[in-house]
């Protein structure tokens, strides 16, 4: 892999921008669209159609005042924020959004890809346990200890649902996998797995019905109670950034990421599978928005009852029968499933 | 007691009853909004509206105001300040300086009610917004408004109270409650008297 500098610095700062508008463009798709299913307007007064909007609140962020809690932590209160966000922003990286040239749009096109944004991703809770913890605050640190035991409880089906996935696959590279749904969706071959991931995905970041770290009846906050200005920003664009790359990797393991439905990704011209990846991430993100304000939160030994004696036992059986089913349909050696 | 009630198995999946709560969802989305945008949208006014307070100037100019104080006097807020004199025209008095203060002014209506003269009337003006405290003491030069703009106002004050409707019969009441005082002070003075005697 010899890349020359200057093209990686371009690749990262492209990369970089793209999910930054991504993420921004989210809180104002949520924003308007939550303001439409409550039959309101939303912001939109700053810019065309409240487009600036972003910028807006980040001006804002920027010139809040930063406060630091009596009692706090001050180097973990500090250094929280940036471990929510930095593991999110990373996770951004393997995500491929087209095929140029027959080459990946991809800013890192890793061998393990899926394992890397599973492995990076996870992390991303630390920074959530760490920010409840530090602020000495007990809606904050019982925030913190439900984002560890939810994220505990659904990463396992998570990862047991792409598990399957990637057996039928038989490749990590996400690419690859793009590929590999050429002619069918893994959707198709896998709709338990689909599923399971579409709940988990939910939970894994932190969103309603399974916003448990930061409920608000219950917990003010919950763990960014204690925040404000633009280490406040930094959490909410860290779960932003999770939503982006958790829409996009739905569309990619499940929906044939950048695959145009009846048209093989060699033939499709660039842009058209680029516009179809972000068709699919987009609307894997309105579903975000749109289940928000459908369903009402769990209570949290219904989300723990969820996770534990539903999701896992389906993402097993699922496993178990994915595994059969390969096995007893012919040799597949490793990596060559098709 | 159990209050709840045992699903079924179809029910238990939950997944259809999310369905049709996305498909309920998805609807509002395309129904019509209730929010006014409000400075494109003005809020609708009627004669019943109670605006801000405005005087009633005649057609030559001058305010129909004769600077008796009574709506000044009847101000629960103390929002009104007059500095009365004289005039040639027939009227012989009328406002020097009429200010009402819209920081204080809690546009109760009574100044209206007070009115001998139809000079004041809460108008349909509701946009009280300045830069400056001083911007929200209003003086006669803003205050003033042309006696046209209140004919709906006018004509929708007089039908509010029945008394306004009967003019004798005021001032029958007045008459009344004027010989009650009368009386009851001439009681209050005699038991006064039998008091310091005994």
């Amino acid at each position: 892999m010899d890349v020359p500098p200057l093209r990686t610095a371009v690749t990262i700062l492209v990369g970089f921008g793209a999910m930054m508008s991504l993420a921004a463009g989210m809180t104002l798709v949520e924003r308007r669209l939550s303001a439409f299913i409550q039959e309101r307007y939303g912001p939109n007064r700053v810019g065309p159609f409240g487009l600036l909007q972003p910028l807006a609140d980040l001006i804002k962020f920027v010139f809040k005042e930063e406060l630091l809690p009596a009692g706090a932590n001050p180097v973990l209160f500090k250094l929280a924020p940036a471990l929510a966000a930095i593991p999110a922003m990373l996770t951004f990286a393997a995500i491929p959004f087209g095929f140029y040239d027959g080459r990946p749009i991809v800013v890192a096109d890793m061998e393990i890809g899926v394992l890397y944004i599973l492995a990076i991703g996870s992390l991303g809770v630390y920074g959530i346990i760490l920010g409840g913890w530090a602020s000495n605050n007990k809606y904050s640190l019982l925030g913190g200890l439900r984002a560890s035991a939810q994220m505990v409880s659904y990463e396992l089906s998570l990862v047991l649902s792409l598990v399957a996935v990637l057996a039928v696959t038989g490749d990590m590279n996400l690419s690859r996998i793009v590929l590999a749904q050429d002619s069918l969706w893994n959707v198709f071959t896998q709709p338990l797995a689909c599923l399971v991931f579409l709940v988990t995905m939910f939970a894994e970041t932190n969103r309603h019905p399974f916003d448990f770290a930061e409920c608000e009846p219950e917990l003010v906050g919950g763990f960014h109670t204690e925040y404000s200005g633009m280490r406040f920003a930094l959490f909410f664009l860290g779960e932003y950034i999770a939503m982006v790359v958790m829409a996009a990797l739905m569309a990619v393991l499940f929906f044939g990421g950048c695959d145009v439905p009846f048209l093989a990704i060699a033939d499709t011209p660039w842009w058209a599978g680029a516009l179809a990846m972000l068709a699919k991430t987009g609307f894997f993100l309105v579903l975000y928005v749109w289940v928000r304000w459908t369903l009402p939160r769990f209570r949290y030994d219904q989300l723990m009852w969820l996770g534990w004696r539903v999701l896992l036992p389906l993402s097993l059986l699922n496993l178990a029968v994915t595994g059969a089913w390969l096995a007893l349909s012919g040799p597949a050696g490793p990596g060559g499933a098709h | 007691m159990r209050h709840t009630r045992r699903l079924s198995p179809a029910e238990r999946l939950f997944l259809p009853a999310i369905a049709r709560g996305l498909a309920i969802t998805l609807r509002a989305i395309f129904r019509p909004r209730f929010t006014r945008q409000y400075p494109e949208e003005p809020i609708p006014v009627t004669p019943v509206t109670r605006g801000q307070p405005r005087l009633v100037q005649f057609e030559d100019g001058s305010p129909a105001c004769v600077s008796c104080g009574l709506c000044e006097y009847a101000c629960p807020a103390y929002a009104i300040t007059i500095d009365g004199g004289e005039t040639d025209r027939f009227i012989e008095r009328e406002p020097k300086r009429f200010e009402i203060d819209m920081l204080r002014c809690i546009l109760c209506g009574f100044c209206e009610e007070a009115c001998p003269k139809d000079a004041i009337f809460m108008s349909q003006e509701l946009e009280m917004a300045a830069a400056t405290r001083e911007d929200h003491i209003l003086g006669l030069d803003r205050l003033l408004r042309p006696r046209a703009e209140f004919a709906e106002r006018m004509e929708y004050v007089r039908g509010i109270h029945e008394r306004w409707k009967d003019p004798s019969a005021l001032q029958r009441r007045a008459h009344e409650r004027w010989t009650e005082q009368a009386r009851r002070k001439e009681q209050e003075e005699a038991a006064g008297s039998a008091g310091g005697q005994t």
